[in-house]
């Protein structure tokens, strides 16, 4: 537990000192506060009767707005984008942690010390992941908490959605380490995390894909990618259906099911597993 | 003897991709080091001195052959418990202080915060840097980046000492502060093996040394041993005239002059006593005669021009 505690304050450390993470909580800070004090909404017994933006009038129609469905429409909007941006900016504050590790006089120091290589790599590999936590809790926590203040309407789904937008933070991040374990480079690291969420994100349409591809060996690949490759564009829709509750559309619920959690899920252990194998194994 | 270090016929083959072709940096060595002893390791460039330092800390995998520290096999994680390391070119965090360095490592070596507080300031100030406790690594100098990498393989009071190069980058004056303080650790009981390719360093640090060519021990033994007197001999005398010299050549004796000393080569001791009377006989004063040592440079540079020939030293205690 010692050693765990120590490898989260040397990643926390090098995240206060690194200036793209601050950067990172300047442009939330910045973004919750325009966004506390942009937003002027005028409530009548539960209804929005009427709102200034940026102190201009928002024209409202005849009718007064249900101020529930408009904060459940302002909160799906928003955890869409921040699956994505969440995700992207997690994996870019992270991705470098195992090849920095790996670099000449810096494994040293650590292999060193009594410590098996395996809890070695999970320590580094948890640390980053409650990086991604703290920043994720910040940016949303802040906005559910103007919201509230705002509306006075408590959506708890909206916070809860961070839950399923930090597993995908997860299973990309374990794919990051086992290209990092490989390479040593975190460009590449980061590349190809990048690209193997949008790949996901195509395969979402695997089966137009299969049906527009002549060679049925080519199809069957494109179907055992979807199985394998995890589910990003589900997860994205997933978080929606999770924030809106029962207003999503069916296709976004769909992806609230079992299935595209768990082999998403077993992708990401598979990763670790193959990372934490080759990490025992490599020589420096 | 106990044994601190064991090393029992380690070999090291490193292979490239597909095994095409393959280089071996060790070539079933041998090495033992006491308890409390100070072992240094030499060799020239690719002799294989850091291959066995990274097989004796887990970074690499032997191919063949043992190695253990404190009994324990290098292979298990807790046999580094009780090992502090001193990588050469190490590169501590720059965005932390001396302070932070020394907690997170200490702790990754299993000490407790309270523990790692109350040793901190007292080796940081035995090793001069403790006014820079809080000041981050990125600001050091190469020689308190030093003392700061030796200050964390300290921290957790380990019996067993690993250096590599520690005097790199360090004045002379720090150099001598540094060999009375692992001096001063070998006598509390610490087992150092110091692999530096500065051969005075070595000779003023270790005990015993191995030197390795070409993956395997060349030579090992004590310093003392291994640079003890030669048939060589140097004479201080007065007056160092032509006409004595001429009266040691007229005996066959063949000589050479080197500052102010007169150094030559005597089969043994009755030869010795021999010019001692012929030098008195021709009216000399003597104020000098001793036996030259080799040094530990003349014996490391004799064996390694010696590659190949097969006239490797076996001084083994």
């Amino acid at each position: 537990m010692r050693v765990l505690w120590a490898n989260i304050e040397e990643v926390f450390r090098e995240a206060a000192a690194r200036w793209t993470l601050v950067a990172y909580f300047f442009l939330s800070s910045l973004f919750i506060f325009i966004f506390a004090s942009a937003v002027n909404l005028d409530v009548v017994d539960g209804a929005l009767a009427g709102a200034k933006l940026f102190g201009r009038e928002v024209q409202m129609g005849r009718s007064s707005v249900d101020l529930d469905k408009m904060v459940l429409g302002f909160e799906s909007g928003f955890s869409a984008f921040l699956y994505l941006v969440g995700t992207f900016l997690a994996i870019f504050a992270t991705a470098h942690l195992v090849p920095r590790l790996q670099e000449k006089g810096t494994i040293d120091l650590y292999l060193s010390r009594p410590i098996g290589r395996t809890f070695l790599l999970l320590s580094r590999y948890i640390s980053g992941l409650l990086l991604a936590a703290a920043n994720l809790v910040y940016l949303i926590g802040a906005i559910w908490l103007v919201v509230i203040w705002k509306t006075g309407v408590v959506h708890v789904r909206f916070p809860v959605g961070a839950l399923i937008i930090l597993f995908t933070i997860a299973v990309l991040l374990a794919f990051a380490f086992l290209v990092g374990v490989i390479t040593s480079s975190t460009a590449v690291s980061i590349m190809t995390t990048y690209g193997l969420f949008f790949l996901s994100a195509i395969l979402v349409n695997h089966e137009r894909i299969e049906a527009a591809i002549a060679s049925e060996w080519r199809a069957r690949t494109i179907h055992w990618l979807y199985l394998i490759f995890p589910k990003t564009a589900d997860m994205g829709q997933a978080v929606i259906a999770l924030v809106s509750g029962g207003e999503a559309p069916a296709r976004l619920s769909d992806s609230l099911t079992l299935a595209p959690f768990a082999t998403t899920a077993a992708f990401g252990l598979g990763c670790l597993i193959l990372a934490s194998l080759l990490f025992q194994r490599k020589e420096f | 003897m106990t044994h601190a270090i064991e090393i029992s016929n380690l070999r090291k083959v490193y292979s490239s991709a597909f095994g095409r072709r393959t280089i071996t940096a060790l070539d079933g060595i041998d090495i033992h080091v006491g308890a409390g002893e100070v072992f240094g390791l030499l060799g020239p460039n690719g002799a294989g001195k850091t291959t066995t330092v990274k097989i004796l800390l887990g970074l690499t995998r032997a191919t063949a052959g043992t190695a253990s520290i404190n009994g324990k096999r290098v292979s298990d994680p807790e046999s580094r418990r009780q090992v502090g390391y001193l990588p050469e070119g190490h590169r501590f965090p720059g965005y932390l202080t001396a302070r932070e360095t020394l907690s997170i490592f200490g702790r990754m070596s299993g000490i407790d915060p309270a523990t790692l507080k109350s040793r901190m300031f007292p080796l940081l100030e035995r090793l001069g840097i403790a006014q820079w406790i809080d000041v981050k690594v990125k600001k050091f100098s190469k020689g308190m980046t030093q003392r700061l990498g030796l200050a964390s393989a300290l921290i957790h009071e380990p019996t067993v000492l690993l250096l590599d190069e520690p005097t790199d980058g360090v004045d002379p004056v720090g150099r001598r502060e540094i060999r009375d303080l692992l001096r001063e650790e070998a006598q509390k009981g610490r087992t150092i093996l110091v692999n530096s390719h500065l051969l005075s360093e070595i000779e003023l640090t270790c005990d015993r040394v191995a030197v390795l060519r070409h993956g395997k021990v060349a030579a090992t033994g004590r310093i003392d041993e291994l640079t003890r007197p030669s048939s060589y001999y140097k004479f201080a005398f007065t007056p160092m005239d032509e006409s004595t010299l001429n009266a040691l050549s007229a005996h066959g004796m063949s000589f050479e002059r080197s500052n102010g000393h007169l150094l030559t080569s005597v089969r043994d001791l009755e030869q010795l006593n021999l010019l001692i009377d012929r030098l008195r006989e021709s009216g000399a004063s003597l104020s000098e005669v001793s036996p030259v040592r080799a040094t530990l440079e003349d014996v490391f540079v004799d064996l390694v021009k010696a590659a190949g020939t097969g006239g490797d030293m076996e001084t083994r205690p």
